[in-house]
C-alpha cells in the first residue's frame, strides 16, 4: 500500500493502491508531494480541506485539484496527507451507473481530508503545473474486488 | 508504397519527411506525421502515435491531425500537435491546448557582443537569478490586486505600457501587439486569479528558463538582418507562460465540459480530449477566458525583459536604450487561435480553431497576420533547445499555410522521463560539465532541475530544425547557443 513514480516523457505520474478508497486518494496526494519535492522538511501546521464532486473519479481530480491550488495561494506545499472521509451522495442517485449526476447539487461525493502545509521556502520544490485526466484509472484492487482494497493511477503536468 | 513500421502502428509515406497514420476504425481524418526515420524512431517510443491518431476522433477535425518532428506523449493531445477544428460545426479543447495557457518564448536583441559579456559571465547569472523571481513560491515580480489582474487580463502588453513596465516598440514585435482580442477576465475563474496574482512575473519551473546567448550563425543573411541579427551578438531567451492563471483556467474548463457536454465527451477516446461545441456558450466561454490568460503570460514574459534589462543596466553600467535591448519577437506555443485557411479541393476558406500544444505559428512571407515589421520575410520563430544545444530562430517557410495550418516544430522535444533523468544525471554534475566544457553558467533554484533539463534527455534540435527546414514550413534564419542560463 503506498505509492510508486512512474515514468512519463514530459511529466510525472502517480501509481497508488490503499485498503480503502480514503487510503488510495491519501496516497496518490502523496505521490503528488514527492513528485514536487525530494526531501521534505518537518516544518508547518496541519490544516483542512474539504471537496465535492459528481463523482468517485472527479472526486480524485478535484481534491488533487484543490492541493495544487493550495499551495499556489497558502505558499505551502501539503505533504502527509490524511483523508478523513469520502462519503457517497446521501440523496438518491439518480444516475445508471451509480457514480452520482453532475451539476444538481444533491447528490454529490464528499471528502474530508487534511494535510501539513511546508513552507515553500523551507524546500527546495519544483512546479506540478496540473493533475490531468490522461490515462487516470481508479478502481477497485483485489481478485476477486470486494476486499475494500482501490488502485489509482494519475498523470501530472509538469 | 514506403511503410514505417511503428510496433503495431503503420505509417505510410506520404513523401519526403510526411507519413500518414491512414484513416481507420472512428478516426475522422488520417493523422500525420512530419518527420525524418531518425527522429519517427525516437517519435514511436512512447505513446505520442496513439496520441495523435486519438486526436483525429475530434468533431470538425480538418484535412488531417499532425505532429510536428519534435512531437512527444502529452496528455490526451500529443505536445508537438496542430489540430485544426471547425469553428462552425468542430469543438474547441482546452487540452488540445495546454495547461500552460501561451506558454511561449520571446527573443531580445542587444548590440553586444560575446566579448562583451565574457568575464561578466557570473556576475551576470547571479544578478539575473537573483532579480527574475522563478521556481515555486517565489513571488512576481509585480504583486498585484483583484482589478490589476483583470485589467492585465483584458489589455495585455497595453497594460504594462501604460504602467512603464514596456515601451511601444515591444507591442508592434509581439504576436497580435501583445494583446488578444476577445478576452473575457470575468469568463477566468477567482482561483484562477488569486492563483495568478502573486506570480505576475515569473518563470515558474519544469523547462522553463531565461538565457543570454550568443549568435553563432546566420543562416540567411537577408532574413538574418530584416530580424537585426548577426554572428557574435548577444540576445537573450526567455520561456515560460500563464503560471497558475492558466493551469487552473485549463482545468476549470475541463470540469465544465465533463459536466455540461458528457455525450461528446463519451466519443472521445481519451478524457484529457474533453472539447466544447463550437457554437456552444461553454465553448464561447473557454475561448474568451483562454485569450485572457493569453493576454497575462505576455504580461508575464513583458515584465521578465523588463527586469532583464535592468539588470543588463547595473552589469554593464549603461542605459538599456543604448544597448539597443529590443524585442525580436514573441510567440506562443500553446494556444488555439480562430484563424480562417483555404481547405480541400475546391478552395474553400473556413473558420478553424487551429490549436497549437507544443507548436508554433510559422505564417510566411506576405501574410497579413505576420506584424508589418517583417511582413516582408515572414513571421520570426524561436525554437529554444536545450541547455548544452543551442537554440534555432526560424522564419515562417512558404509551404506552412499548405502543410501544416501555418505551424512548425517549439523546441527540440523530450527524448526521457524525469524519474529516469534524476537516475542518469546528477545536477551538479551538468552543472559543472556545462561550465567547464562549454563555458555556460547555469543556475537554478534545484540540482533535480537541472538533472531533469539536461541536455541528454532531449532529442536533437539540429534534426527538428532541419526537417522544418526542408518542408519549409520554418526555415533556419540563425543559430544561437547559452552564455548564461537561470531556471526555476
Amino acid at each position: 500500500m503506498g505509492y510508486e513514480l512512474r515514468n512519463h516523457t514530459a511529466d510525472v505520474a502517480v501509481a497508488a493502491t490503499g485498503d480503502s478508497l480514503e487510503a488510495v486518494f491519501a496516497a496518490v496526494a502523496d505521490g503528488l508531494a514527492a513528485a514536487s519535492c525530494d526531501e521534505i522538511a518537518g516544518s508547518g501546521d496541519r490544516f483542512s480541506l474539504s471537496v465535492t464532486a459528481e463523482s468517485r473519479e472527479a472526486l480524485l481530480f478535484d481534491y488533487l485539484d484543490e492541493l495544487i491550488y493550495l499551495r499556489d495561494i497558502r505558499s505551502e506545499l501539503p505533504v502527509d496527507h490524511r483523508v478523513e472521509s469520502i462519503e457517497p451522495p446521501s440523496a438518491s442517485d439518480r444516475s445508471d451507473d451509480g457514480d452520482g449526476a453532475a451539476g444538481d447539487g444533491f447528490d454529490e461525493w464528499q471528502l474530508e481530508a487534511s494535510a501539513r502545509g511546508v513552507p515553500l521556502f523551507d524546500i527546495d520544490a519544483r512546479e506540478i503545473k496540473a493533475v490531468t485526466y490522461s490515462e487516470m484509472c481508479l478502481e477497485r484492487a483485489g481478485t476477486d474486488g470486494d476486499d475494500g482494497s482501490w488502485e489509482a493511477y494519475v498523470v501530472f503536468d509538469v | 508504397m514506403t511503410t514505417f513500421d511503428a510496433d503495431g502502428i503503420t505509417l505510410e509515406r506520404v513523401r519526403e519527411y510526411v507519413w500518414e497514420i491512414p484513416q481507420d476504425g472512428d478516426m475522422r481524418v488520417p493523422a500525420r506525421v512530419l518527420a525524418s526515420e531518425e527522429l519517427l524512431e525516437e517519435i514511436k517510443e512512447d505513446k505520442t502515435l496513439e496520441q495523435i491518431t486519438n486526436t483525429t476522433h475530434l468533431p470538425g477535425i480538418t484535412n488531417h491531425a499532425i505532429c510536428m518532428p519534435d512531437g512527444h506523449q502529452g496528455y490526451g493531445f500529443p505536445v508537438g500537435g496542430v489540430g485544426a477544428l471547425d469553428a462552425e460545426n468542430g469543438c474547441i479543447s482546452p487540452g488540445a491546448v495546454g495547461y500552460d495557457i501561451n506558454c511561449g518564448v520571446r527573443m531580445m536583441r542587444t548590440n553586444l557582443t560575446y566579448d562583451d559579456v565574457r568575464g561578466h559571465e557570473e556576475e551576470l547569472v547571479e544578478s539575473l537569478f537573483a532579480n527574475v523571481p522563478s521556481g515555486l513560491g517565489g513571488g512576481g515580480i509585480v504583486e498585484a490586486g483583484v482589478d490589476t489582474v483583470d485589467e492585465i487580463l483584458a489589455r495585455g502588453v497595453d497594460w504594462a505600457l501604460e504602467n512603464g513596465y514596456a515601451v511601444a516598440d515591444d507591442l508592434r514585435h509581439c504576436e497580435d501587439e501583445g494583446m488578444r482580442e476577445g478576452a473575457a477576465p470575468d469568463k477566468v475563474s477567482q482561483k484562477a486569479k488569486d492563483r495568478g496574482k502573486n506570480q505576475i512575473g515569473s518563470l515558474g519551473s519544469g523547462n522553463h528558463f531565461l538565457e543570454v546567448q550568443r549568435v553563432t550563425d546566420v543562416f540567411d543573411a537577408d532574413v538574418g538582418e530584416a530580424f537585426g541579427l548577426e554572428e557574435d551578438q548577444i540576445v537573450v531567451l526567455i520561456h515560460c507562460g500563464s503560471r497558475g492563471l492558466g493551469h487552473q483556467t485549463c482545468n476549470d474548463y475541463l470540469r465544465k465540459i465533463e459536466q455540461q457536454h458528457q455525450g461528446l465527451l463519451d466519443q472521445l477516446p481519451d478524457k484529457e480530449l474533453a472539447a466544447a461545441p463550437a457554437g456552444s456558450q461553454l465553448a464561447a466561454d473557454y475561448y474568451g477566458a483562454m485569450n485572457a490568460a493569453i493576454n497575462f503570460a505576455w504580461v508575464n514574459r513583458q515584465l521578465i525583459m523588463h527586469r532583464t534589462r535592468q539588470v543588463f543596466e547595473r552589469v554593464f553600467d549603461r542605459s538599456w536604450e543604448e544597448m539597443e535591448m529590443d524585442l525580436l519577437y514573441d510567440v506562443a506555443h500553446n494556444i488555439a487561435k480562430k484563424e480562417t485557411h483555404t481547405v480541400g479541393a475546391d478552395g474553400e476558406e473556413r473558420e478553424l480553431y487551429v490549436h497549437r500544444k507544443g507548436a508554433t505559428r510559422a505564417f510566411p512571407a506576405g501574410h497579413p497576420e505576420v506584424p508589418s515589421a517583417y511582413r516582408e520575410v515572414g513571421q520570426p520563430v524561436i525554437i529554444p533547445g536545450s541547455m548544452g544545444a543551442g537554440s534555432y530562430v526560424l522564419r515562417g517557410g512558404e509551404n506552412s499555410m499548405d502543410l501544416t495550418f501555418g505551424s512548425t516544430a517549439h523546441g527540440a522535444g523530450r527524448l526521457m522521463s524525469r524519474t529516469q533523468a534524476k537516475d542518469e544525471f546528477w545536477g551538479g554534475d551538468v552543472k559543472q560539465d556545462l561550465a567547464d566544457q562549454q563555458e555556460i553558467h547555469v543556475k537554478a533554484q534545484s540540482g533535480a532541475t537541472i538533472a531533469e533539463e539536461a541536455p541528454g534527455v532531449y532529442k536533437d534540435v539540429d534534426e527538428v530544425v532541419r526537417v522544418s527546414d526542408e518542408l519549409g514550413i520554418g526555415d533556419k534564419v540563425a543559430r544561437t547557443f547559452p552564455v548564461c542560463n537561470i531556471k526555476g
